[in-house]
C-alpha cells in the first residue's frame, strides 16, 4: 500500500489539453473518486498514474519514489480497464492468474492457485473458473477483470469506470463489494467515473474535474454541502441544479451574487413564502417524484413528496428552503453564505 | 407493391441474378471435372479425336501409383511446399512484426516489399533466370562477395536447383504472409498489450501469449492460400528451370504438362490430375479442421 502525489501534470494530445496542471495528493489507503464528464481528463489522468501516458510536464510519486518516467511494471499498480480487457483465448482461471506469473513475482503453483480460488470467490465467480474469457457475460468479464486487478497486491489500484458497462442491479451490487474490499484491503484506490451516486457511495474523497483541472477536492458530504464552483454543484446534483436569478424567489443575496443555484430537493410547494408558478410536468419514478414547474418564465425541476397529489398543469406556491440557496458570483465561484448551524 | 418488381417475386429476381453464375461455373468447372473423372477411365489421346474411346477401367491409376518417377515429383513438390510455406511463414511474420511499429516512412517500406507479389509468375522465372546466371547474374556476384564459392550454377547444378526455386518461390510471395500477419498484428486491440504491461508480463510472455495467438488464425490462412498454391506450381518453375536438370524441379504439376500436352496421354494425365486433386483436396480438408480449432480456442 502506499499513496500518491501528482505533482502540477500536464499532458497534451496535439492542440488539446488533457490534463492542466493537475495537483492531488492520495494518502495511503485513501479511496479516491474523480469526478468529471467524458473529456474532462480523469481517464487519462489515470493512464498517467498507470504510466500508459506520460506527461509533458509536472511529477508523479508513489510511495515516495518519482516514477515520473517510469514504465507501468515499474510501478506495481493494478488498472481495471473500462472495456473488458481480458485475454480472450484464456479461461478465467489463466486470466485472473496471469499477473501472478510475472517474472517480477516468484509465486509457486499451490501459491497461485489458493490466491486465484480467493479472489474468485470474493466476486462469486469461482463456478466459471473454467470457462474461456469470450463465453462470458458482461458482468462476468468485468468482474474477472476487477479480479485480475486485485489478484496481485499492488501499491496502488487504478480503476477506470469498471462499472460502467454493467447493468443497474449488478452495478449496485459491485459497487458495495468494490468499498468492502477496499475497506478490507486497505487499498489505496484511484477511481474514475461520470456517476455521481458511484462517486458519493464509495468514496473517501471525490475530485471533480474540468477540462483537465481539479476544481475540488473534499469528501462526499463536504463536497455536496459546501461546492466551490457552480460546476461542483452541478455535477453532484440530480436531477440538474436549479439556476436562478437572485430576484426569483425575492432570496436575500450577498454582495456580488449573479446567480443562485437551489438544489431540486430544497424545492418547497405549497408553503404560503413561496411565489406562484404552475406545474408543467410530474415524472413519477417510484421511490421519488421530479415535478417540472414554470415559474415567471424559468423552468424548475423539484424532487417532492411522491406521496403528493401534484398533477400537471397545477398552480402551485413554489418556494425555497430555508439556507438551502447558494450563491454563486460572476464566474461560477461560490459567495460564502452565512448558514445556520453551518 | 413492395415484394414485387413488375411482376416479379423476389425470388425469381435471386434466380435471375445468380444463373449466369451458375452455368459459368457449370461450363467451366464442374463439366471439366466431370469430363476429366470419365477420361481418366479411357485410353482417349486428345491429338487423335477421331480414334475410338475406348475403357480401361482403373488402368490408368494402378500405372500412375506404381510409378516410381511420379511418386518422387510427389515428394520433390512435398519438399518444395514444405520449405517456401516455411521461409515465408518465418520471414512473413518478422517483415510483419518490424512493419507493425510505425517508423518513419514505414508506408514506403510496405509498398516496396509487396512488389514482387504484383509481378507475373512467369517473369519472374525469366527475371530470376538472368540473376542467377553464373557469368553475369547478380546472385552468385553477391553471393561470392560474402563467401567465396568459386563457380557455381543454381539453376543448373542437382543440389542446387531444388533450393534455387524455393528461393525465388520465396522471394516473390513472402510478401503476402507479411500483408495477412500485418492484418492481424493490426486486429490485436492496444488495450490487451497495456493489460499486459500493467500486468508486468516480459516481452517474451507478450509475444506468445498475446500477439501470436490473435495472429495464428490469419498466419494459418495464408499458409492454407499458399500450399494450395505451391502444390500446383506450374509457371514460375517452368520458366525458370523447365523441370531441369534432369527431373530435379519437375514438380508434380510440369509433370502433368508434359504428360497431357507432350506425350498426348490425356487418360493417364485425366488419371493423375484426380489424383493431385484429391491430395489437395484431402490435405486442405485436414487444414480447415485445424484452422477451426484454432479459431475456437
Amino acid at each position: 500500500m502506499a499513496d500518491i502525489r501528482i505533482d502540477r501534470v500536464t499532458k497534451r494530445f496535439g492542440d488539446v489539453t488533457a490534463v492542466n496542471a493537475l495537483d492531488l495528493a492520495i494518502k495511503d489507503g485513501e479511496f479516491v473518486v474523480l469526478l468529471g464528464p467524458t473529456g474532462s481528463g480523469k481517464t487519462t489522468t489515470l493512464r498517467l498514474v498507470a504510466g500508459l501516458e506520460k506527461p509533458d510536464e509536472g511529477r508523479i510519486v508513489i510511495d515516495g519514489t518519482d516514477v515520473t518516467k517510469a514504465q507501468p511494471a515499474e510501478r506495481d499498480v493494478s488498472f481495471v480497464f473500462q472495456q473488458y480487457s481480458l485475454y480472450p483465448h484464456y479461461t478465467v482461471y489463466q486470466n485472473l492468474a496471469f499477473p501472478l506469473k510475472s517474472p517480477l513475482l516468484k509465486w509457486s503453483k499451490p501459491e497461485i492457485d489458493a490466491r486465484v480460488h480467493e479472489v474468485a470467490g470474493m466476486l462469486h465467480i469461482e463456478h466459471k473458473l473454467k470457462n474461456k474469457a469470450t463465453e462470458l457475460s458482461g458482468g462476468e468479464m468485468q468482474r474477472v477483470a476487477i479480479g485480475r486487478a486485485l489478484v496481485r497486491r499492488p501499491a496502488v489500484y487504478l480503476m477506470d469506470e469498471p462499472l460502467s458497462s454493467l447493468d443497474a442491479k449488478l452495478r449496485a451490487e459491485l459497487r458495495v463489494e468494490l468499498k468492502r474490499i477496499s475497506v478490507e484491503l486497505g487499498a489505496t484506490i484511484l477511481y474514475v467515473t461520470h456517476d455521481n451516486v458511484e462517486a458519493m457511495t464509495m468514496a473517501d474523497r471525490i475530485g471533480v474535474l474540468n477540462h483537465g483541472r481539479l476544481e475540488q477536492i473534499a469528501t462526499p458530504r463536504d463536497i455536496y454541502q459546501q461546492p466551490d464552483t457552480i460546476y461542483v454543484a452541478q455535477r453532484l446534483s440530480s436531477p440538474p441544479l436549479n439556476l436562478v436569478d437572485p430576484s426569483l424567489f425575492g432570496i436575500e443575496a450577498p454582495a456580488g451574487t449573479s446567480t443562485v443555484g437551489v438544489r431540486p430537493e430544497d424545492i418547497t410547494i405549497g408553503q404560503p413564502s413561496g411565489v406562484e408558478g404552475s406545474t408543467t410536468l410530474v415524472e413519477r419514478l417510484g421511490a421519488e417524484t421530479v415535478a417540472v414547474l414554470q415559474v415567471n418564465g424559468t423552468q424548475i425541476q423539484a424532487l417532492v413528496d411522491p406521496q403528493a397529489t401534484i398533477g400537471e398543469g397545477e398552480t402551485v406556491r413554489v418556494g425555497v428552503a430555508e439556507n438551502a440557496p447558494m450563491f454563486f458570483d460572476r464566474d461560477g465561484r461560490r459567495i460564502d453564505a452565512p448558514r445556520a448551524g453551518g | 407493391m413492395v415484394r414485387r418488381v413488375r411482376g416479379l417475386s423476389d425470388r425469381a429476381i435471386a434466380w435471375i441474378f445468380v444463373t449466369p453464375t451458375i452455368l459459368l461455373l457449370l461450363a467451366i468447372n464442374i463439366y471439366p471435372l466431370v469430363w476429366t473423372v470419365y477420361l481418366s477411365f479411357t485410353n482417349y489421346r486428345a491429338n487423335r479425336p477421331n480414334r475410338e474411346i475406348e475403357w480401361v477401367g482403373t488402368r490408368n491409376y494402378e500405372r500412375i501409383l506404381s510409378d516410381e518417377g511420379v511418386w518422387e515429383n510427389l515428394q520433390r513438390t512435398a519438399h518444395f511446399v514444405t520449405f517456401t510455406m516455411l521461409f515465408q511463414v518465418l520471414l512473413g511474420f518478422g517483415l510483419a512484426l518490424l512493419l507493425h511499429k510505425r517508423f518513419k516512412g514505414h508506408g514506403l517500406w510496405t509498398t516496396l516489399i509487396l512488389l514482387p507479389m504484383m509481378l507475373s509468375p512467369a517473369v519472374v522465372g525469366m527475371y530470376w533466370k538472368y540473376l542467377f546466371d553464373p557469368q553475369i547474374g547478380i546472385f552468385n556476384y553477391l553471393i561470392n562477395g560474402i563467401w567465396d564459392f568459386g563457380t557455381f550454377s543454381m539453376t543448373s547444378e542437382v543440389a542446387l536447383a531444388p533450393w534455387a526455386i524455393i528461393i525465388v518461390d520465396t522471394w516473390m510471395w513472402t510478401p503476402y504472409i507479411m500483408l495477412l500477419c500485418l492484418a492481424g498484428l493490426r486486429s490485436v486491440p492496444d488495450y490487451l498489450y497495456e493489460a499486459a504491461e500493467i500486468d508486468r508480463a516480459s516481452t517474451w510472455r507478450k509475444f506468445w501469449n498475446i500477439t501470436l495467438p490473435m495472429v495464428l488464425p490469419f498466419l494459418m490462412l495464408a499458409v492454407m492460400f499458399r500450399a494450395i498454391e505451391n502444390f500446383k506450381m506450374f509457371d514460375l518453375v517452368f520458366e525458370l528451370t523447365s523441370g531441369g536438370p534432369g527431373n530435379t524441379t519437375r514438380l508434380a504439376s510440369i509433370d502433368l504438362k508434359e504428360l497431357a500436352f507432350d506425350r498426348w496421354q490425356t487418360g493417364r494425365s485425366s488419371a493423375l490430375a484426380i489424383i493431385l486433386f484429391v491430395t489437395v483436396f484431402g490435405a486442405m480438408n485436414v487444414f480447415v479442421k485445424l484452422m477451426n480449432r484454432v479459431k475456437a480456442r
